[in-house]
Formats: C-alpha cells, sequence, structure tokens
C-alpha cells in the first residue's frame, strides 16, 4: 500500500509528467468516458472481458517497443518475434503443459532480443537495420513452424489467461498489472533500470561512468522479447489457437502506441502507464465504433487522427510559446 | 594484387548489387544450367524491376534521412484511385490525377514531419493508416476489375530484345532510374537534398533551405509511389487494398541491399534498382530449388544483415 | 620500478615510487599518429600539467589512461602494478578516474542518479530519495550545496554540469585523478573551487593530471608542465622554471612572438552594414547591435551567455524578433538562412565536423554547397563551372587537398577549418559571422585564417567574431561586445580592449 502511496505523491506525479505520459492519460480518459457514454454496457462482465482480451496483447508489445526505444532503438521485428512466440506456444501446448511451455516460449522471446540487442550493441549497428533483418528471418521460421493457425490451446488456459478473476475484472488485466508493477520496479527502483533510462539519453556517457553499456542494450531487447512473447502468449489463451500472421499488425501498432504515449524516439523517456493507456485507447478504437454504429473502416482514420492531434499538440504548443515569448 | 585492391576502391559503392547479383546468376546457372539464358536473366529483371519501382519514392525518402512506412497504402490508395478514376475521366486525365494524388499525400507527409516536427516514422505509419480506412470507405474492390489497355501495355507489353522479348516494364524502370539518378546527382535540389540527409544542421548553415527540400523530397517520394502503383496494376493486372503491403519493408530492404546508409545522405537509384535486382535473383534460385518462400525470407533477412555489417557500422564520434 | 629523489610540494625529499609510469604509448587511427612514444611518470601528491595545442595528443593520452580510448601499443602502470584498462570502469577500479572534457553526464537523469551510476553493478535496488540523500551528503562534502539533487543535469547551466562531472570523478576516492580541460566552462569562483578540491586531493597523496591549455592556470596549480606537441612530448618543465612564452613557443613550436597579425586602424564610414535594436529569442534578451563596413568585431563572454544564439539568430538559424533590423539598408522583419546568404552574409559554424562540412562529400562540393540553385544544376557541372573561384579559394587559403573530388572528411582539422571558411570567401558578402574559426585548428592554420580575415576586414567586409580566446579579441579585433545573460554588457575598443576588461566583462560587469 505505501508503494502505491509513493507512487501517488508529488514526485510520482510529477515523473510521469516528465516522462510525457499526460497525453495518453487524458487520451484515454476522454476516450473511456465517451466509450461509456455511446455503450454504457462496456460495464457488463462478459464486455470488460472481451474487451480486455482485444486490447492486453497490445499492451504488451507497445510495452515491449517501448524498452527498446527507450534504450535509443526501435523494433521493426516485434510483430514477427510476436508470431513466433505465439506459434511456438501453440505447439508447445499440444503436449506439454503451461509450466513448461510457458517458460520455453518467453526463452524464445529472450532469444529473439538477444539475437538482435547482440547486434546492436557488440556490433554498433542501427536497430532499425538490425530488426528489418530479423523481420524476415524471424518471420521465416515463424512460418516453418507453423503455416496455418493451429496448435493445443485448451479452454482452461483460456480461462487461466482471458476469463474472469473476480466479477468485473477481468484475468487479463490482472496479467497485465501484475507484469506492469514488476516492469516498473525494474525500470525505476533498480540501478539496471536507471542504466536503460541513461544508455538511451547517452551511452557515451554511460561507458565514462564506469557502467558496461553494450550490456545494457543488450539486456534491454532481451526484456523486450520476453515482454513480447508473454504478449503473444496471452494472444494464444484468448483465441484459443497459434496463428503465424497473429503478430502483423502489432509492429505499426505497437510504434503508433508508443509515439501516442510521448516517448521520444531519440531514447531515454517512457512512461509504463503511458504506454498501457495508449494501447488501450488504440485498441479499443474499433470496439467503440462498432458500437457507435459507425462503419468500423473510419477506426483506422481515427486512430490515424488521434495519433497526429495528440502527438502535434504539445509540438505545436511550444510551438506558439515560442512565437509569444519573442514578440514580449 | 595491388591493382586489383585500387580497382576494387575505385568502383562506385552502386555497382556492387549488380556484381552480386551477376554472381548469384551464375550461381543459377551452375545449379541449373538451363538458367543461364537471357530469357531467365530478363525474367527475374523484370520482375525485380518492379520491386525497384515500387522503392524509388523510398529512396527519396531514405536519402533525405527519413523512412517512409506509408508506401504500402499510398500505392494501394493511388491505384484504386487511378482505376476508378479511369471510368469516368479516361486513361490520360485519371493518370494526371493519380499522380497529383501520390505527390498530395507525400506533401503532406512532409509537411506534418517539418511544420510540426513529427518523426517521419510516426507520420508515415499514422499516413498509412488514415490511407487504409479511406481506402475500405471508398472503394469496392468488385468492380476494379478492369485494367485500361494503355497501362498494360506500357507496363506488361513485350519488347522484342535479342530474339527474346521482356515486359516494357523493365525498359519503364531503367528510363526512371536514369531520369531519378540525373535528377539527384545533378540538380540543386538534389545536392541539398543528400546534405540535408548528411545533416540538417550542414544544410541549414550552408544557406540551405531544410523545410522546403524535404517537402519537396516527401511530395516526390508520394509522386513516385505513385508511378509504382500504376506499374504494379499494369504488371500484375490487379489491384486491392492489401495490394502494397509487401513493398513496405520490401522497399526498404531493396533500398538498404543497395548500400545506401539508413540513416541518410548516401544512396542511389542505381544502388536501389541493383537491391532489388539482388533479392530477384534470390527469389528466382530459391523457387528454381525449389526451397519454398520461407527460405527466400530468411536468406533475404541475412542479406539485408550483411549489407549493414559491411556499410552500416554507427561511426564512433 | 623507479624510484627517484623528488621534491613534493610540502619541501620534503624522500624515494618515492611514482604514481603513474607511461612507456612509450601510442595511438593510431588508421594512418593519423595521434600518440607517438609518450613515456611520463607521476608522483603522489603532485599536480602535472598536460599542455599543448589541440590536436596535440594531450586529451587522446588521457582518455588512454583512463579506459576510454585502447592504446595502440606501450604500457601503463599504476603504483607499480601494469594496468591495461578495457573500459573507464576498468581503470576507477584501479583508483583512476576521468572528469572528461565532452562531459560524460546523462542529461535525462538527475543529479543524484548520475552521481548514483558511478561504481555500482546493474543489480541492486535504487530509490530517488536514498540516492538525493547520499548526492546531497557528496554535494555538501564538496562545498556545491547550491545544486539540487533532483534537478535533472539537462536543466543545468554549462558551469554547474561540469562541477558535476568534476565532482563524480572525485567520488571513490581516487589515486590518481584526470581533469581534462575541466576548467572550460567554469567561472573563477569556480575555478578557484577547483583548486581547492585539486589540493585536498594531493595533500592526501593523490595525483592529478591536468590537461589544459590556459597558461594563467598553470602557474597556480602545476608542480610540473608536460608540453605536447603533434603527438609527442616536446618539453617538461618544473615549477618556476618556464615562462608562457615558452610554453607557447613550444606548443606551436616556432617563434610566436607575433603570434597575431596586425590589425590596422579603421575608419568608421558611412551607413552600418547591420543594425539591430532589441534582438530576442529565447536566450537573446534584448541585443543592440551595429556593425560598420570593415570592422571586425569580436564577442566575447563564458560559454552559454548568448554568443552562440547571436550568431544563429543573425543568420536566420535560430528564431529571433527585433524591434529594427537593417541589413544593407534593408529593413526586415525575420530572418532565414536563404534570405541571409541572399543578402549577403556568411556563416562559420561551431562544429565543423558536425555543423559545418557534409565529411563524404568532395572538397568542391562542400564548397559550392550555398551556391547552387534550388532548381538549378548541382553537383558535378556546377564545380566544374565554378572551377577558378574554387581554385583561388583553395589557394589564398592555402588548403591542403588533393582536388576538389577528395573528400571533406580525410582532410586534417585546420583545412577542414578552412573548407568552412572558404565558401564565403570572394563571394560578394558584407557580412561574416565566424563561430571560434581557430579552434582546434594547428598554429599555421590559424595564421593562413587571420590573414584571410584581415583581408576581408580591408576589402570592406565586416565580420563579426565569437572566439572562446581572449587574446584573439583583444590583438585582431576593432571592437568588442561582451555578452552576459543573453544581453550586451559591454563595448570595448582602443585602449579599453584588454584582456581584463573582457574577462571582467564576461563575469557581469557593470553596462556602459
Amino acid at each position: 500500500m505505501t508503494r502505491f502511496r509513493r507512487l501517488f505523491s508529488s514526485g510520482g506525479l510529477a515523473r510521469l509528467r516528465s516522462e510525457g505520459a499526460t497525453a495518453p492519460i487524458v487520451a484515454f480518459a476522454t476516450f473511456f468516458a465517451l466509450y461509456i457514454a455511446i455503450n454504457p454496457e462496456i460495464l457488463t462482465r462478459f464486455q470488460l472481458q472481451t474487451a480486455s482480451n482485444l486490447v492486453v496483447p497490445l499492451a504488451f508489445a507497445a510495452l515491449a517497443q517501448m524498452i527498446v526505444v527507450i534504450v535509443g532503438g526501435i523494433d521493426i521485428s516485434i510483430g514477427a518475434i510476436m508470431s513466433l512466440s505465439n506459434v511456438s506456444f501453440a505447439l508447445l501446448m499440444v503436449n506439454l503443459s503451461p509450466a513448461i511451455a510457458i517458460p520455453v516460449t518467453l526463452g524464445i522471446g529472450a532469444a529473439a532480443g538477444l539475437f538482435n540487442g547482440f547486434l546492436v550493441a557488440y556490433f554498433r549497428l542501427p536497430a532499425i537495420a538490425v530488426t528489418l533483418a530479423s523481420f524476415f528471418i524471424i518471420g521465416a521460421l515463424t512460418r516453418e513452424l507453423m503455416d496455418r493457425p493451429g496448435g493445443g490451446i485448451s479452454y482452461d488456459f483460456f480461462l487461466a489467461t482471458s476469463g474472469e478473476l473476480i466479477p468485473f475484472v477481468p484475468v487479463s488485466v490482472f496479467w497485465l498489472a501484475l507484469f506492469s508493477v514488476a516492469l516498473y520496479f525494474l525500470l525505476q527502483r533498480t540501478r539496471f533500470g536507471r542504466h536503460v533510462y541513461a544508455v538511451g539519453s547517452n551511452a557515451d556517457g554511460l561507458e565514462a561512468a564506469g557502467v558496461n553499456s553494450k550490456r545494457t542494450i543488450l539486456l534491454a531487447f532481451m526484456l523486450s522479447g520476453v515482454t513480447v512473447s508473454i504478449g503473444a502468449i496471452m494472444l494464444a489463451g484468448s483465441t484459443l489457437t497459434g496463428d503465424p500472421r497473429s503478430g502483423d499488425a502489432y509492429l505499426l501498432n505497437s510504434i503508433a502506441a508508443v509515439a501516442l504515449a510521448g516517448v521520444a524516439f531519440a531514447g531515454g523517456r517512457g512512461s509504463i502507464l503511458g504506454a498501457i493507456l495508449a494501447a488501450f485507447t488504440l485498441g479499443l478504437i474499433g470496439n467503440f465504433l462498432y458500437f457507435a454504429g459507425i462503419n468500423s473502416s473510419w477506426q483506422y482514420i481515427i486512430a490515424a487522427l488521434i495519433l497526429l492531434s495528440v502527438v502535434a499538440i504539445p509540438a505545436l504548443v511550444s510551438r506558439i510559446q515560442a512565437e509569444r515569448r519573442k514578440t514580449k | 594484387m595491388n591493382s586489383l585492391r585500387v580497382t576494387i576502391s575505385k568502383t562506385p559503392r552502386a555497382a556492387w548489387p549488380f556484381v552480386a547479383f551477376l554472381g548469384l546468376f551464375f550461381i543459377g546457372g551452375l545449379i541449373r544450367p538451363g538458367l543461364m539464358s537471357i530469357e531467365s536473366l530478363l525474367g527475374t529483371a523484370a520482375f525485380a524491376m518492379i520491386l525497384a519501382v515500387a522503392s524509388y519514392g523510398q529512396t527519396v525518402a531514405i536519402v533525405q534521412g527519413g523512412i517512409d512506412l506509408s508506401v504500402a497504402n499510398t500505392i494501394a490508395f493511388t491505384a484504386l484511385s487511378f482505376l476508378t478514376l479511369t471510368r469516368s475521366l479516361g486513361v490520360g486525365l485519371a493518370l494526371l490525377v493519380t499522380l497529383a494524388l501520390g505527390a498530395m499525400v507525400g506533401a503532406v507527409n512532409g509537411l506534418i514531419i517539418t511544420k510540426l516536427n513529427l518523426t517521419p516514422i510516426v507520420t508515415t505509419i499514422a499516413m498509412n493508416g488514415f490511407l487504409f480506412g479511406i481506402i475500405l470507405l471508398l472503394f469496392r474492390s468488385s468492380e476494379l476489375a478492369t485494367i485500361p489497355e494503355a497501362v498494360s501495355a506500357v507496363t506488361s507489353g513485350r519488347i522484342e530484345f535479342l530474339g527474346t522479348s521482356f515486359p516494357a516494364a523493365l525498359l519503364l524502370g531503367l528510363i526512371l532510374m536514369v531520369g531519378l539518378q540525373l535528377l539527384i546527382s545533378y540538380s540543386g535540389w538534389g545536392r541539398q537534398l543528400i546534405v540535408t540527409g548528411t545533416s540538417a544542421e550542414v544544410a541549414r548553415y550552408a544557406g540551405i533551405s531544410v523545410d522546403r527540400t524535404r517537402i519537396m523530397g516527401w511530395a516526390l517520394t508520394g509522386f513516385l509511389n505513385a508511378i509504382a502503383a500504376i506499374v504494379i496494376v499494369g504488371f500484375y493486372s490487379q489491384a486491392s487494398p492489401t495490394m502494397g503491403a509487401s513493398y513496405l519493408l520490401g522497399s526498404v530492404a531493396a533500398v538498404v541491399v543497395g548500400g545506401a546508409s539508413i540513416f541518410g545522405g548516401s544512396g542511389s537509384f542505381v544502388a536501389t534498382v541493383g537491391g532489388a535486382f539482388v533479392l530477384g535473383q534470390v527469389a528466382t534460385l530459391v523457387s528454381v530449388a525449389n526451397l519454398g518462400s520461407n527460405i527466400q525470407q530468411l536468406i533475404y533477412g541475412v542479406i539485408v544483415l550483411g549489407v549493414v555489417a559491411l556499410y552500416g557500422r554507427k561511426k564512433k564520434a | 620500478m623507479t624510484t627517484s629523489e623528488k621534491t613534493t610540494g610540502a619541501g620534503k625529499t624522500a624515494p618515492v615510487v611514482p604514481r603513474l609510469i607511461v612507456t612509450d604509448l601510442s595511438k593510431n587511427y588508421g594512418a593519423i599518429h595521434a600518440v607517438k612514444r609518450v613515456s611520463l611518470e607521476a608522483y603522489p601528491g603532485e599536480v602535472v600539467a598536460l599542455v599543448g595545442e589541440n590536436g596535440a595528443g594531450k586529451s587522446t593520452v588521457s582518455k588512454i589512461i583512463a579506459g576510454a580510448v585502447s592504446r595502440s601499443s606501450g604500457q601503463i602502470s599504476v603504483d607499480g602494478e601494469q594496468i591495461n584498462p578495457a573500459s573507464v570502469g576498468d581503470s576507477r577500479k584501479h583508483g583512476v578516474s576521468c572528469a572528461f572534457q565532452e562531459l560524460s553526464l546523462i542529461p535525462g537523469l538527475t543529479v543524484s542518479e548520475n552521481l548514483d551510476l558511478v561504481d555500482k553493478s546493474p543489480i541492486g535496488r535504487f530509490s530517488q530519495k536514498s540516492a538525493s540523500e547520499t548526492a546531497r551528503k557528496i554535494l555538501e562534502k564538496f562545498d556545491l550545496s547550491h545544486i539540487a539533487p533532483e534537478s535533472l543535469v539537462a536543466s543545468l547551466s554549462l558551469a554547474d554540469r561540469q562541477l558535476i562531472e568534476i565532482v563524480r570523478s572525485l567520488v571513490g576516492n581516487p589515486r590518481l585523478l584526470i581533469l581534462d580541460e575541466a576548467s572550460s566552462a567554469l567561472t573563477p569562483p569556480g575555478v578557484s573551487w577547483l583548486f581547492e578540491r585539486i589540493r585536498e586531493l594531493t595533500a592526501s597523496g593523490g595525483t592529478v593530471i591536468y590537461v589544459s591549455h590556459r597558461m594563467n592556470e598553470l602557474a597556480e596549480i602545476a608542480d610540473r608542465v608536460i608540453v605536447m606537441r603533434d603527438g609527442e612530448q616536446v618539453g617538461s618543465f618544473t615549477k618556476g622554471s618556464w615562462s608562457v612564452d615558452e610554453l607557447v613557443s613550444m606548443m606551436a613550436g616556432r617563434e610566436t612572438s607575433s603570434q597575431f597579425p596586425q590589425t590596422t586602424e579603421i575608419k568608421i564610414i558611412g551607413e552600418p552594414v547591420l543594425r539591430v535594436s532589441n534582438l530576442r529569442s529565447d536566450r537573446l534578451y534584448g541585443v543592440d547591435l551595429e556593425i560598420y563596413p570593415g570592422e571586425i568585431v569580436g564577442v566575447g563572454g563564458l560559454a552559454g551567455n548568448g554568443q552562440s544564439e547571436l550568431l544563429s539568430a543573425l543568420f536566420g538559424a535560430h528564431a529571433a524578433r527585433a524591434d529594427n533590423w537593417e541589413f544593407a539598408g534593408i529593413k526586415l522583419r525575420r530572418m532565414n538562412p536563404q534570405l541571409a546568404v541572399r543578402l549577403g552574409v556568411g556563416f562559420v559554424p561551431e562544429d565543423r565536423k558536425l555543423q559545418g562540412l557534409a565529411l563524404a562529400l568532395g572538397v568542391g562540393e562542400n564548397l559550392v554547397l550555398p551556391w547552387q540553385k534550388l532548381f538549378g544544376f548541382g553537383g558535378k557541372p556546377v564545380i566544374k563551372k565554378e572551377q577558378g573561384w574554387l581554385n583561388s579559394v583553395i589557394s589564398s587559403l592555402s588548403v591542403k587537398t588533393r582536388g576538389v573530388r577528395e573528400a571533406a572528411g580525410s582532410l586534417s582539422g585546420g583545412n577542414q577549418q578552412k573548407l568552412v571558411f572558404g565558401r564565403w570567401v570572394d563571394k560578394n558578402r558584407k557580412l561574416l559571422l565566424l563561430h571560434d574559426p581557430t579552434r582546434g585548428v594547428d598554429v599555421g592554420a590559424k595564421q593562413d585564417l587571420y590573414s584571410s580575415i584581415l583581408r576581408l576586414s580591408e576589402a570592406g567586409i565586416s565580420v563579426l567574431w565569437l572566439s572562446t580566446e581572449v587574446e584573439e579579441i583583444v590583438n585582431v579585433c576593432h571592437r568588442a561586445v561582451v555578452m552576459y545573460e543573453g544581453k550586451i554588457v559591454k563595448t570595448l575598443a582602443g585602449a579599453t580592449l584588454t584582456a581584463d576588461e573582457v574577462v571582467g566583462a564576461a563575469m557581469g560587469g557593470n553596462n556602459d
């Protein structure tokens, strides 16, 4: 409880603001208010469950992308890692229990992250180029493993990942919350987490402070890979299948969510809460339109406009401020 | 041996993908002698040229230090618009309007990037999504089956050459390549674009209008994407909302394999064609050896990695 | 192990083991020999100054000892133990720490987070509160309580950032402390503070290597001075046995009695080429300036007080407004770089590699950069057309290059600087804005640049010259304006244009 209180103390709120989280928080609050207005039934158990199962995998993907962006890179292969983990998990679950399938899948996510991170950190290749290559390579691997949807996810597993924890609280949100708290602890309350933010801000400076920046980058990529694979497991659970194309949409959507969350693409900044709320907003637009009776094709347009306006408004505001200062 | 080293260092970087292409071609010939024919060479070249044309816009975007992740739906949007407009406006006018649409899409990207200071990645992703929504709302693909004669002729019509024939698209792509290369190498704007891609600050302090150069570059990117759309429509005789999907990262791959720096400041249209040729020849080899499309993708990834490792290391300040 | 009789600072004589022995240290970057077989020793309780021009290799030597740069050959031993640091962390474990010239702080983190980063493994809990407490104590111990530990480094002034950089190198009680141009951004009270810390360290037996090119500081703080030039050690002096002139000559490698060219008196005739009143932007708070044809006006002041913004604003690269802005009689409402070039302004930015040149492009292409029309030709055709001009620029500035096709990146620093400068020569300029044009440039190239600037002035072209070397302003400029906190606080000319006046005004001296 004290940790919660500390989170909402002035220090915590100030940090949220400095990490740029104001925008996604406001965006989501507004959006959700509108959503409830259009469709009060969202607050029923069934709809809460469906909605959260829909957006939780994107939230994981957004967090994974955020970690890579914080260390100064970008991950083009994130969708491919999602598909690979999704497919691997589904295959493993045919014959093995979750107790084995889950750790192995997380290991696969970590291995993908290791591949990317090693090339970026130790060969000093640009992240965008490395992950472009791994997009192809991991994609090929995924389709070799499984070329059409299938796998062995059981209904019990569905309940465990995508059911209800207690009435009105979907299990998927619970797992997301648990993971986010752990990630928050890792990024804000351990020295490693400080290194992750530092390396995105000034990697040479970090070396000069005596810290191994290469190892930090490598571990950040591995952490990102593990995060994606958790999302993939959640996705497999909620859809009851493994699908080699399941991760495709998550590439662009994760980047959009990270942008909406106000994460600086130059590195060094990013708020977990912001990323999650941004993912929730983007993920629910289609749903929202359905209940509002609007052609769901509008969701792409609206998502783009939300993204542009939320990211552009701070830029415009600072421009107006600068103009005003000059004419004083 | 020294003269060999000198020759290697004097070869322009853009030539290397073609060397690799020829190398792969000969390897193909070793695996299956039937492949060592002009027909097969031209066939691969034509197919690769489509990817190259779809990568011209991306080339401009990357050379100026950005990246275009709206290629996919700009192609789809302009292609579908073109087919819709030919019915009411006729081919010629429809063509002009389509190209203008493409340029407009690009210009909007450019305006957002320069005036609102948004990164190209975010801007073009947003535009990509936006266009996808527009496509779904505006077009019903069932009605768009007829491809105008003129377009088919200019792209998939065959031209006689050395006892065999090749699709006109190959020649079209080559002409475009030459024209664009001249533009970027010998025009004031082209050189300014290259410097802007190297460093916007350097350009600014040399009196170059960075914003104007950039916006023009993005408009050109959109324009070239529209051209690519029409070429694809003519060559494959079809159009659909997802027709551009494979060109999103495929165009980036072609530009990177051609040796351009992903950060900007270097790259050429000749090199992009070379990159597309390498990827195209890989596809041919893989299909001939019956290895499956997964192996092809795997090799694509390895090649991108290899080229980046050769040319793309981040330099320590 | 060598021992020697040595007089320590306290005047006692005792056999001492050297703290640091460097033997035949070399560093090559491809064909460039940055450091050539340098050998030196430093003893406990000693302050050894390493001096030399920019590019002499002194910074490279210190970075190698500090572990930031790998050596090509040679040996380093600390307290008798041979070390081969693969990283700064390695060096720190051996008791060697360094305050780097390019500050190694993380701008996105707070002061307490930056101080907490050092010497700790990534595994371990981190709490903002306890890091703040520890930082507060450290700052108090080092007499820097005016800096709030919770503030983001990015929000601190350049001087405060340098102070934190120095504090970070002091934390952990190093046996060997290397200070690389550590006083470059400090105010005089800051420099005194630094010297106190150095004395504290040496009093407890530590050794300090003080890399600098500021002659006046050496007399106060250094026990010994080692001079480097072109990567080699060329001389060594003990306290009291050197003179500034000797040092400078040795650094330059030739007689420097006439280091600066003679400026002729200037007659102010006609209308000013530039007149601006109440120029303001986010770092400028009302600058009034008039520059007349042929005048060389220096801009002085401590780094970060608006001088670079002034130059950028006058070129239009930094958004600014003014109540009145006239250039060559033309009234302006705002400025941008294309307009500036069209009107007759030229600009030589601070960093030739990152702001001045496209290193991958050729010499010719870099020179013609401002002169290509957007809708005209560019590249080779323009270079061919401008052949005459290009050749005249290269010869009048004595640029050492293999030709217009040579990549700008392969020229030496001095020649690169000449390129950025040469861009504007003989192109009908009325005003040239120069931002530290001779920084990091060898003495020969400096002389070439000085003569060029004088030639410009004699031809009636005005020069606004921002320089961090007070001597340049005092000796070559007709007039100088000193900036402090975004405003011009003093204008000096003639008899009042002295080093003391410039430095005094830079510290916030009284307005005219």
